[in-house]
Formats: C-alpha cells, sequence, structure tokens
C-alpha cells in the first residue's frame, strides 16, 4: 500500500527522445523487455483486468449459476439501494470502522511511544507486541471465542465473584462490534504500532526536548509537538486501517457468523451470502461495486480533509 | 513517507529525565506484552490438556498429553488440510517472486511500447479491492474449471501487484554500472537475469517471501470460496467449519495450535526481518 505514497519517477529514463529508427540493441532491449513483462502482463490481463471490467458488466445483469446471464440495466441497483439488509449491513459495518479506527490508533500509538522511551529489553518486547500479527484472522477468532464464551476466563471471573456474564458477542450490538474489533486489533495493531515508531524515531529529539525545558509536561509534549509533527505518519495508519476494517469478514464468518441477528453482518457478508449462498451472482457484483465506490470515497475524502487541514 | 529513517534520533535516550519514568513504562508495556502473549499461552495450555479434564479457566490441568493433536490430525483430512494450506501458499511465493522480478527487471530497465502503461495500469489495480472483483474472478476460474482444485486457487492470486511495483523499484536502485560492464562483457538478456538481478534482489525477495507466505497461509475469503471440497480445501477454510461444528475446546485449540506453528516458525527465524522491512516498504499482510 505504500505505493500510493511513493511516486515512482526515473527523469532519464522517461524524457522524451527525438522519434528515430531503434538501434539494433535497443530493438534487441524492447523485445527482452517485452519478454520479461509478458508473464505478469497476461497474469494480470486475465486474472485482475478482466474481473475489474467484469465486475461492472456482471453487475447489469442477472447471471445464473449455469452462466446465463439476462441484461438488466441498472435493476440491480435500484434493488440495493431498496434493500433493508444492504442499508443494514452498510451501517453494521461503518459502525464497526468507528469502533476500530479509534481503537487500534489508540493502542498502537500507546504501544509505539511505550516502545520508543524503554531502554531495556527493547528487542524482546517489540517482538512480544507484534507477534499476533503473523496469526491468521481464523486463529485469532478461535482463541478470542473462548476467551469470550461464556466458560472462558473473563466470564469465570466475572461469576465467582457472582457478577452476571457479559455476552461479548452474543449480546448487545455494539458490545458485539467492539468485541470483534479487539480481536482486530489484537492482530493487527503490530503494523500500525511499527509504522508509528519509525515516524517518532524520524524525529528529532530536540524539538520534543525544548518543549520540555520551556516547562511542558509530558501529556502537552505530546499533544502539542509529537503529534502534530507526526500528523502524515498518522494519517497513512488512518487511511490504510479503515479502508483495511470496511473489507472485514474472516472473524465475523468465523466468531458470529454474522450475528446474533445480523448484529455484525458487514457488506463483505451480504456479498458473501449473495453470491455463495443464494448464488445471486449479478446482484453480489452490484454489492461489490458498492464497497468498490465507498472505499474509493474514503480514500479521497480522507485525501482532502488532510490536505486542507495542512494548507 | 519518511518512514525509512530506523535510527534513533538525536535525543539523549539516557539523560536523567528520561530514565526516571522508566519504572512507570515498564508497568505499560509489560500489560501489554500480556494482552498480546496470553492468548497463546492458553492455546498452548488448552491444546495439551487430556480432554474432560477441569482445565483453564477453572483449573490448570494436572497433566498435559498430546492426545488432543493426535486426534485432530484424524478429523476430516486434517493433514490433508495442511499440506493443502502450505502448497497454496509455497507455489504462489515462487511463481509471483519469479514473475514478479522479470516484470520489475524489464519495467525498470528496459525501454519498450507501452512500458509506462502496463506500469501505472498495475499500479491502479491497488486502488480495487479483492473483495469487490470476488464474484466475477469466481466465475472466469469455475469457467476454467478451477473450482475445488489447487490450480484454480493459486492462479487468481499470482497477480500481486504490490510485489511487481517494489521489484521495479528495487531494481531501479541498482547501479547501472553492472548492467553496463555485464553487457559489454556480451552477456545474454536471460543470463543477465540471473546472474546479476537475481543476486542482487535478495533482500526484497526475503521481504516480499516472508509477507506472501503469510497472506496466502492465512488467506480465508477466496480459498472459502474455491476449495470447498477436501482436495483443495486449505488449513484456515478446514479450521473454520471446524469451529463451528461440535468439536470440543481442546481439539480446537490443538488444531489452531498446529496451524499456527509454521507461522511461529517463520516469525522466530526471521522476526527482525519482518519487522524492518514493514518499516522499510510498509508492506502490509
Amino acid at each position: 500500500m505504500t505505493v500510493l505514497a511513493t511516486k515512482p519517477s526515473r527523469p532519464h529514463a522517461t524524457q522524451d527522445r527525438p522519434r528515430r529508427r531503434r538501434t539494433p540493441l535497443e530493438r534487441r532491449e524492447a523485445f527482452a523487455g517485452v519478454v520479461f513483462v509478458l508473464p505478469v502482463l497476461i497474469i494480470f490481463l486475465m486474472f485482475r483486468f478482466l474481473p475489474i471490467a467484469g465486475a461492472g458488466g456482471m453487475s447489469l445483469t442477472e447471471y445464473a449459476i449455469n452462466g446465463e446471464a439476462t441484461f438488466l440495466g441498472a435493476e440491480n441497483y435500484q434493488r440495493l439501494l431498496n434493500d433493508d439488509v444492504f442499508w443494514h449491513s452498510l451501517g453494521v459495518t461503518v459502525l464497526y470502522v468507528a469502533v476500530f479506527v479509534p481503537m487500534i490508533l489508540v493502542v498502537a500509538m500507546v504501544a509505539a511511544l511505550l516502545l520508543e522511551s524503554i531502554v531495556k529489553l527493547n528487542g524482546l518486547f517489540r517482538s512480544l507486541l507484534f507477534l499476533p500479527y503473523v496469526t491468521s484472522f481464523v486463529m485469532a477468532g478461535i482463541i478470542w471465542t473462548w476467551i469470550y464464551s461464556s466458560d472462558g476466563p473473563i466470564n469465570s471471573v466475572l461469576s465467582a465473584i457472582d457478577l452476571p456474564a457479559i455476552g461479548f458477542i452474543t449480546g448487545d450490538q455494539i458490545l458485539v462490534l467492539a468485541s470483534l474489533a479487539l480481536v482486530s486489533v489484537w492482530k493487527g495493531f503490530g503494523y500500525a504500532m511499527l509504522i508509528l515508531l519509525a515516524g517518532l524515531k524520524a524525529q528529532s529529539g530536540d524539538i520534543r526536548e525544548a518543549a520540555r525545558i520551556d516547562g511542558a509536561n509530558g501529556w502537552q509534549t505530546f499533544w502539542l509537538v509529537t503529534l502534530p509533527m507526526l500528523k502524515p505518519v498518522v494519517f497513512f495508519v488512518l487511511v490504510i486501517e479503515t479502508i483495511f476494517s470496511f473489507k472485514v469478514f474472516d472473524t465475523m464468518y468465523v466468531m458470529t457468523g454474522g450475528g446474533p441477528s445480523r448484529a455484525s453482518y458487514t457488506l463483505i457478508y451480504m456479498l458473501y451470502d449473495q453470491g455463495f449462498r443464494f448464488f445471486d451472482f449479478g446482484y453480489a457484483a452490484a454489492i461489490g461495486m458498492a464497497l468498490f465506490v465507498v472505499v474509493l470515497a474514503l480514500s479521497l475524502v480522507q485525501r482532502r480533509i488532510f490536505e486542507r487541514k495542512e494548507a | 513517507m519518511s518512514v525509512d529513517t530506523v535510527e534513533p534520533g538525536p535525543t539523549a535516550r539516557y539523560a536523567p529525565s528520561r530514565r526516571r519514568g522508566q519504572g512507570r513504562l515498564m508497568v505499560g508495556i509489560l500489560l501489554l506484552c500480556f494482552f498480546t502473549v496470553t492468548p497463546f499461552l492458553a492455546v498452548v495450555v488448552l491444546a495439551l490438556t487430556p480432554e474432560g479434564v477441569l482445565t483453564i479457566p477453572h483449573a490448570w490441568p494436572s497433566d498435559l498429553t498430546l492426545d488432543n493433536i493426535t486426534q485432530i490430525l484424524q478429523v476430516g483430512d486434517f493433514p490433508r488440510w495442511f499440506a493443502n494450506s502450505f502448497i497454496y501458499a509455497a507455489v504462489s511465493v515462487v511463481i509471483i517472486l519469479l514473475t514478479a522480478a522479470m516484470a520489475g527487471y524489464a519495467l525498470a530497465r528496459k525501454r519498450f511500447p507501452g512500458r509506462n502503461v502496463i506500469l501505472w495500469s498495475i499500479i491502479a489495480t491497488l486502488m480495487v479491492p479483492l473483495e469487490a472483483t470476488l464474484i466475477p474472478l469466481f466465475i472466469l476460474v469455475k469457467e476454467l474449471g478451477g473450482i475445488d482444485t489447487l490450480w484454480g486457487l493459486i492462479l487468481p492470486t499470482l497477480a500481486n501487484a504490490q510485489a511487481v511495483f517494489l521489484m521495479r523499484q528495487f531494481i531501479m536502485g541498482l547501479p547501472d554500472e553492472l548492467f553496463d560492464a555485464a553487457r559489454i562483457d556480451g552477456a545474454g538478456e536471460w543470463r543477465m537475469f540471473t546472474r546479476i538481478v537475481l543476486p542482487l534482489i535478495r533482500p526484497i525477495v526475503a521481504t516480499l517471501g516472508i509477507f506472501i507466505f503469510l497472506w496466502h497461509w492465512n488467506d480465508l475469503l477466496w480459498p472459502l470460496i474455491v476449495g470447498q471440497s477436501d482436495e483443495a480445501r486449505t488449513l484456515t477454510v478446514g479450521l473454520a467449519t471446524l469451529n463451528t461444528e461440535d468439536v470440543s475446546t481442546t481439539n480446537i485449540m490443538a488444531a489452531a495450535l498446529v496451524s499456527v506453528v509454521p507461522c511461529l516458525v517463520v516469525y522466530a527465524v526471521l522476526q527482525r526481518y519482518i519487522v524492518d522491512s514493514i518499516v522499510a516498504t510498509g508492506i502490509k499482510g
């Protein structure tokens, strides 16, 4: 994803040369270039460009499992806009993003600040904090299903001291989404932590030291000096995690099945159901297009807001 | 982004003002480590607890056993799922690395018609989430006869724009002189690629290799829709179905433990490397 942040440029190669016949060496080079790029080009044409074009096309049809397609025009989209389940799943997804993103940013920021200041055993702590990142959401989901369960560790402690059990993934919608978000934070905050940590280390310590000498306490230094200087990095993490969490599916599939009563039924879950439980491929493709539009709009809006604040 | 600087700034790290708070910071970081590590310990203990014995959180098991692991190996073709996951990950890693290195070399070092169009259209695909094209991709693989096969699982994941882009960036950074010298020595194109490019790109090959392996090993959605029968079912899909079935906690934890071991081994061996490359490239798993 850094791709979007870095700008590839190679000035001397992109300059326009006057048009002339290629020399034999240049022709050999060009031929080699085409041959070397060919495997990737074929793979992309087949499995990336074709499906991207196909997604738009399919969303305009009713596509049966036997491959028969009937052109419908915008009918799938009209149906989508009138489908309560679609608005519900979009709402669930937005709510989940709204819970997850602040949670992961805070945890990752605290972890990065701690790692930046801690002297002893720094490497070990960094490894332990990053550890869950290499596991799968399925694995994370299995462990946390047990942790959250009625005879898991938390509820056992609660029942031992005569408190009612908490239905982490069976209770209120907001509790369920927060519990699911915590699983993703557990698995994923290591990435954001490393990016933020690198940003912190790239800052000159002089400015923070100066603020401290001027009498700012730790909290003031963080809010007025460290954080403003870190803004581009925070923004990078924010965009990546927002887009990432919009596509959430794995933890719901493993832990709640979208429930209880669709409380955690996200956009991708609906797409999966429409496509692979009801085999309504055209409609599912339209949901995919909606997802694409939302993700694209998100990155544009965030970019715009950020640029305005910068100016 | 200036995230590639890993060196600590000129902060006075050992200044007295900084050392004073160390105790409090230590408590904070130990709490966070407790948060990340305990679930793993719980998996290990539960996986090794004999079935039916009172276990955590109610009691520490008095004796441990490997029964759960041997049992789970016999449930629903578990070894097959494990092998499928490994093939899915390993074959993809090898093919992606080879094709992306070739394309990265061509896009960085060769002038040919359409080069920029190809580069930018590959980069542009990063804007389209894979999930948005899930349906047409499934139909395509179905038409090719790839449903419930390993090749149907692998082929579509070979289009990895990030790998192509990072390879190109890395190869562009190599010194021109090496290529000029080889050309003057009369090296052929393929020879130039295998003798000069491949040895020099080892760092980026390692980085991409690790992450592509982890992405595939941990992937759920694509294997879920393509590999429904045991022939092509991966470990993640198998585990997800086990979790919803009536399998005892100790057995499912044994399965989870077996599934996570390869990742933990990769992490234990290449840990510093993984961490550094995230910072250097921003690569996200």
